[in-house]
């Protein structure tokens, strides 16, 4: 796979405030990237600056080959941008607004109609942007993003206050786009929806990334264990039983509950099972936990992500 | 393509001033409403206005022209340059390839689109109610018009650009607009004005506007070119102003 945008050694300093500090990565063609990390970690001052918006201090960027600081009309041709938290004018109505934005570009390969009935917009497209619920407005800004059929679609904290259904669909909505072809590079704070989304993430704080993997790589490589909870009600047995299980560390018993904690969620899980099987138990209301992204966080800068 | 960007932007923003209560009230209500109320009390011809024979409502007619273009340019452009820039419109437009001089010219057609529409509406009811009269040309008239609207459109985007807030853009333009109203010749010729508050009149933009557009409504030649040059620097004042504090965000 191309390296569709590479940053080196990118810097930039608001006052005192070192926002984006010396960070390097580059994104793959056809991947989804997200930046993900606590709110003021720099994520949009990074993304603005790749989008041409922002000019680095220092470093250097290349997206689809441009310069964006030099060639940034170009560039601008080619990607779709939403943009965190903005807006677009409040009377203007959905179909009127996908008009309007595609008559800015010189190919316009999309017909409206379609986009349209791709995002589910239909039904409002003689609606005002501003009686549109938060869900609905994200999604036109997803459809202007997408009037120009760019190569790049940069999403800048899609989710950002919508609630747990309305961005359950929008991420559905972004895997749909991802199988058109398009890279995407996101941001959030949201980890589920990183691990939920990308290919890959950048972890980043205070203006460094600080981990940079698949999520499933950065989980991986932490100690962290998993946790393994069921319940046992039909036969009375000692939590001490679970202790011999290959990989568990800890194991608490709660009235019919246990918890187990275990380095091989796999290896435990299988023995379970077996033991089950061997001395006629059942095993009921079984579940896992396993570490995810945020345990990743804490680890690496001793915090929670908090919102 | 680039054109296309140019001529939906302005169509758009001319839709939108239809769907702002404001704007209608400002600039196509307000004026129209004036000039019927005060065209419907001093229905006779009024002596010392220096122009006999024709009644009041041919008096303010330029007046009402000049209040539309104040209005809806002076206005319609800072409070929706600052709302668009407070809420981010400006900065999405930014992301696209639109280029800035093509959001200008775009938001400028619109507007001069929309005083049009204002500015006819008051001829409709002038000629119906007042049989207001053209004596002068009326390609100066437009033509007079197009400069003060492209002058007081270029001072609503100098303070759409300084004011931190669309709240702060509304009230500086409200103060402005309601001196230079006052201080202007729309209601009352200004040589009735004190001798001391004359030179300031004459020297803010609407009453030079209002005067030369008085004198081609009224077929007068026009001898006082200097109106003009006073008009023009405005024009450079708020474009100069603009160019130098415009932000996007």
């Amino acid at each position: 796979m191309s390296v569709i945008v590479e940053c080196e050694h990118l810097t930039k300093s608001y006052g005192n405030l070192v926002a984006v500090n010396d960070i390097s990565f580059k994104v793959r063609e056809g991947e989804i990237f997200g930046l993900v990390g606590p709110n003021g970690a720099g994520k949009t001052t990074l993304i603005e600056m790749i989008e041409g918006l922002r000019k680095p201090d220092s470093g250097s960027i290349r997206a689809l080959g441009l310069d964006p600081t030099q060639q940034g009309d170009e560039l601008k041709e080619k990607i779709g941008v939403l943009l965190q938290s903005t807006s677009i004018q409040p009377d203007i109505k959905v179909k009127e607004a996908l008009k309007l934005f595609s008559s800015f570009y010189r190919h316009v390969p999309n017909n409206i109609e379609e986009l349209m009935k791709m995002l589910s917009l239909e039904e409002k497209a003689d609606s005002r942007f501003k009686k549109l619920s938060g869900g609905l407005k994200q999604r036109v800004a997803i459809a202007l993003a997408l009037v120009n059929d760019p190569v790049i679609l940069f999403l800048d904290e899609l989710t950002t206050g919508l609630d747990p259904q309305a961005r359950r669909n929008m991420w559905d909505l972004v895997e749909n786009i991802k199988t058109r072809g398009k890279t995407i590079l996101l941001t959030t704070h949201y980890m589920e929806e990183a691990e939920r989304l990308c290919d890959r993430v950048g972890i980043i704080d205070y203006g460094k990334i600080i981990a940079l993997d698949t999520p499933r790589n950065l989980v991986n490589n932490l100690s962290a264990e998993s946790k393994v909870t069921f319940n046992i009600e039909d036969k009375d047995i000692d939590a001490s039983k679970f202790k011999s299980v290959k990989a568990v560390s800890q194991v608490q018993k709660i009235d019919d509950m246990f918890i187990i904690y275990t380095d091989d969620e796999n290896n435990t899980l299988q023995e379970l099972v077996r033991l089950a099987d061997k001395q006629k138990f059942r095993v009921s209301s079984l579940r896992t936990e396993s570490p995810n992204l945020d345990d990743v966080f804490l680890s690496l800068t001793g915090r929670e992500m908090r919102e | 393509m680039k054109l296309r960007g140019l001529w939906q932007l302005a169509l758009s923003e001319f839709k939108l001033n239809l769907r702002e209560p404001a704007m209608l009230f400002w600039a196509l209500a307000f004026p129209a409403l004036w000039m019927g109320i005060f065209g419907a009390i001093f229905k006779k011809p009024m002596p010392g206005f220096g122009y006999e024979g024709l009644n009041y409502a041919n008096f303010i007619l330029p007046g009402g022209m000049g209040l539309t273009i104040l209005a809806s340019a002076f206005i319609g452009m800072s409070t929706t340059l600052a709302t668009y820039r407070e809420t981010g419109v400006l900065k999405r437009l930014r992301v696209t390839p639109l280029k800035t001089s093509t959001l200008a010219l775009s938001f400028t057609i619109s507007q001069i689109i929309f005083i049009a529409l204002g500015i006819f509406v008051l001829f409709v009811i002038g000629k119906i109610f007042f049989n207001v009269r053209v004596l002068g040309s009326w390609a100066a008239l437009i033509g007079m018009s197009v400069f003060g609207m492209i002058t007081f459109l270029a001072l609503g985007s100098a303070i759409g650009s300084v004011a931190r807030s669309p709240r702060a853009a509304t009230v500086i333009t409200m103060l402005i607009f309601m001196s230079m109203i006052f201080l202007s010749d729309m209601f009352l010729p200004v040589s009735l004005f004190p001798t001391w508050l004359q030179p300031i009149c004459k020297a803010l933009p609407l009453t030079p506007l209002t005067t030369v557009l008085r004198d081609i409504v009224y077929g007068t030649p026009l001898n006082e070119l200097w109106q003009l040059g006073i008009i023009a620097s405005w024009l450079v004042l708020g474009s100069v102003i603009t160019v130098k504090f415009f932000k996007w965000e």
